[in-house]
């Protein structure tokens, strides 16, 4: 069939393709050089150098492709929606390159590997998985890049072999992975089964009618099942906070913001364009069956079990994890805002969140490194111990609570104010958002017990001890919290270029 | 009146999942070997729901390949580890109770919206049986799909060395 659209006149070269998929390209072919140059040259050298030449490759890759988007700007839709080149996107793009890049750069110190030409490489990779995440309309390269993100995800935790929690993660990880990606190949054959096609564009226009066909349904609640699990929306939840906790410090972080990032992304683009003329409605009194109503159920109970749970953690990447969770749910009430300048608020917000996340798991891995845990009371008096540290974390920390100069509440209080904005396919929600409302006053109790054990309990010992952490990760850990307070501070300048973007598409 | 490939369909189709089943569940043995021989079954039936789809070169490739090739290096691991016959698992009974509960939940509103549906009458395209439709379509059509998939492949293989390679310290 496509071959005949072919024929029909939309010939593309491998040229062309070539030319839209360079960032990708790119990227995939700096993990190849990063593979070859750590067997080939750097198996002598010393760990610490073979992490840095490696980490410096990566960086080189990712700058590159940032250069290469920035530099020319493409626009094209190759093969009828399954590879998408937008100013959106792009912009979507140079952020999952930015999260990357800062992930490689808080790895740098890190000593649960010694495989450091592989760590990278498979960073890489995930990356370049989760660009063609986010420039495609076409539900088999959606599945085929998950997956090619979640293998990668699962070596990445699974890459501290000298941690049993680590393996258990992984195994879980897995486990819970391959299930859910089950349950949305699934969901998305049903969809081609219902309109045969695999466009997404296609399939929306299958859609006739009020009355929902019911195998649409049921298509619709199997792809939402393995979609949150890529965002770890409860209650597909279960296995982010073992992930989390057992996963390297890094590793974690790159999950918990670049894979959050570009799931939200795909998540919107196939509710909004597959489901297109399915939103039901979610309101308080005019229920109707679609998709508006399950992702805002999904927002609902993530945000409840998320804020929860997160009240009673004594680890605080257990707790950055039930936050995560929590996150999970904001964001899910941002994707009920889609359309026109919803969007633009979900990814402000969803890139803003992977900054912060990232920033807080780099403090976490420091602490842990001079500690050896990861428990509140490895915390305590963090803030005599390394008071620059314990600032950024100070930032990070309120940021995720959403208290006013951050990011955080930017982005909470647009998005917000996106749902309620009439003609949103969200727009009755206002329940929904009131309990969000009231559950972030809730989550202020644990993200200052965080701060509380950093700057008013005492440190435990004598107390007089000054640890200094690596210069690379205080500089990298300072750049990302001087990053969230900019973009509260002027958030007009990423809002501007996201709807900017938006605009011609 | 029911036709021919109907009735191998759901011969096929109630095979692969009886093998697919007792791959996991197996009463009778809990040999690993035993349960490496039903997944040959599985992917036996597997192919034969491709023949009955008309693609014929997906059936011989996953003959071939799945329960030739593939299949062979999993005797092999098997054999070479020589994996003693599994313990069986005590399974809680409320475990069991519930899982059975939404196992049969999802079952009957699978049904329930399979009968109630209007399935498109508009059969989905068929890739009629020679490969050069399906060379075509993967240099063309599907030509990054098929470019991710290597990738895809390439982190299959790095990361099942790294798990599996012992660190030497």
């Amino acid at each position: 069939m496509g071959y005949e659209r072919e024929a029909g006149g939309r010939g593309m070269s491998y040229l062309e393709l070539l030319n839209l998929a360079a960032p990708e390209a790119i990227i995939a072919l700096a993990a190849l050089a990063v593979l070859a140059a750590d067997m080939f040259a750097l198996r002598e050298l010393e760990l610490h150098f073979r992490l840095a030449i490696s980490a410096m490759i990566s960086c080189v890759g990712c700058v590159a492709a940032i250069g290469w988007m920035l530099a020319l700007p493409e626009h094209g839709n190759v093969m009828g929606g399954i590879f998408i080149v937008d100013p959106l996107g792009q912009l979507v793009k140079i952020g999952l390159l930015v999260l990357t890049l800062f992930t490689i750069l808080i790895s740098l110190e890190s000593n649960f590997t010694v495989h450091a030409g592989e760590y990278f490489a498979l960073v890489l990779l995930a990356t370049a998985g989760m660009m063609f995440l986010v420039s495609t309309a076409d539900v088999l390269m959606i599945f085929i890049s998950l997956e090619l993100t979640s293998l990668s995800l699962y070596m990445l935790t699974a890459f501290d072999k000298r941690d049993v929690q680590s393996a258990e993660a992984a195994l879980k990880y897995f486990l819970f992975g391959s299930m859910s990606a089950a349950f949305t190949l699934f969901g998305l054959s049903l969809l081609y089964g219902l309109s045969g096609s695999t466009s997404l564009e296609q399939i929306a226009a299958s859609i006739r009618g009020p009355r929902l066909d019911p195998l649409l349904v049921l298509a619709l609640v199997m792809t939402v099942i393995g979609l949150g699990f890529k965002v770890a929306a409860a209650p597909f939840h279960l296995w982010a906070p073992d992930v989390y906790q057992g996963a390297p410090a890094p590793s974690a972080a790159f999950i918990a913001s670049g894979s959050k990032v570009a799931g939200f992304f795909v998540l919107a683009r196939v509710m909004a364009t597959g489901f297109k003329g399915a939103e039901g409605s979610g309101a308080w009194h005019g229920y109707l069956p679609g998709w508006v109503p399950l992702l805002a159920v999904l927002a609902g109970l993530s945000m409840v079990v998320g804020n929860f749970a997160a009240l009673v953690q004594t680890s605080v990447r257990r707790l950055l994890a039930y936050s995560a969770i929590a996150h999970a749910g904001y964001m899910l009430i941002g994707v009920l805002a889609y359309g026109g300048s919803g969007l633009a608020s979900l990814l402000y917000y969803s890139l803003t969140y992977g900054l912060t996340t990232l920033g807080a798991f780099g403090v976490v891995a420091v602490v842990q490194q001079q500690t050896g845990g990861d428990r509140l009371s490895d915390f305590a008096g963090l803030s005599r111990r390394s008071p620059g540290l314990a600032i950024c974390m100070m930032i990070f920390i309120l940021s995720l609570a959403g208290i006013p100069p951050l990011a955080g509440f930017v982005g909470k209080f647009y998005m917000f104010s996106e749902v309620l904005r009439p003609g949103s396919p969200g727009m009755g929600l206002l329940w929904l958002v009131v309990l969000a409302i009231a559950l972030s006053a809730v989550s202020l109790y644990y993200y200052l017990q965080v701060l509380k054990q950093i700057f008013v309990a005492p440190s435990p010992g004598a107390g007089t001890w000054v640890s200094v952490a690596p210069v690379t990760q205080q500089v990298v850990l300072g750049a990302l919290a001087l990053a969230v307070l900019l973009l509260g501070c002027f958030p007009g300048w990423l809002v501007q270029r996201l709807a900017g973007a938006m605009a011609p598409g | 009146m029911a036709q021919l490939p109907d009735i191998l369909f759901y011969v096929f189709a109630f095979l692969t999942l009886a093998c697919g089943f007792l791959v996991v569940l197996n009463p009778f043995s809990t040999n690993p070997v035993t349960s490496a021989m039903f997944l040959v079954l599985t992917i036996g039936s597997l192919a034969g729901l491709f023949v009955l789809l008309h693609a014929f070169f997906l059936a011989a490739v996953q003959i071939l390949v799945y329960a030739g090739a593939v299949m062979v290096l999993f005797l092999f691991v098997i054999m070479l580890l020589d994996l003693p016959a599994e313990e069986r698992r005590k399974v809680k009974k409320a475990g069991l109770v519930l899982g059975l509960i939404s196992v049969g939940a999802i079952l009957t509103i699978m049904l329930q919206s399979l009968l109630q549906s209007s399935f498109s009458s508009e059969a989905a395209p068929t890739l009629e049986g020679s490969t050069i439709p399906l060379g075509r379509l993967l240099f063309t059509q599907y030509l990054l799909p098929f470019e991710i998939i290597s990738v895809l492949l390439l982190v299959a293989m790095v990361g099942v060395i790294l798990l599996s390679k012992k660190d030497l310290k």
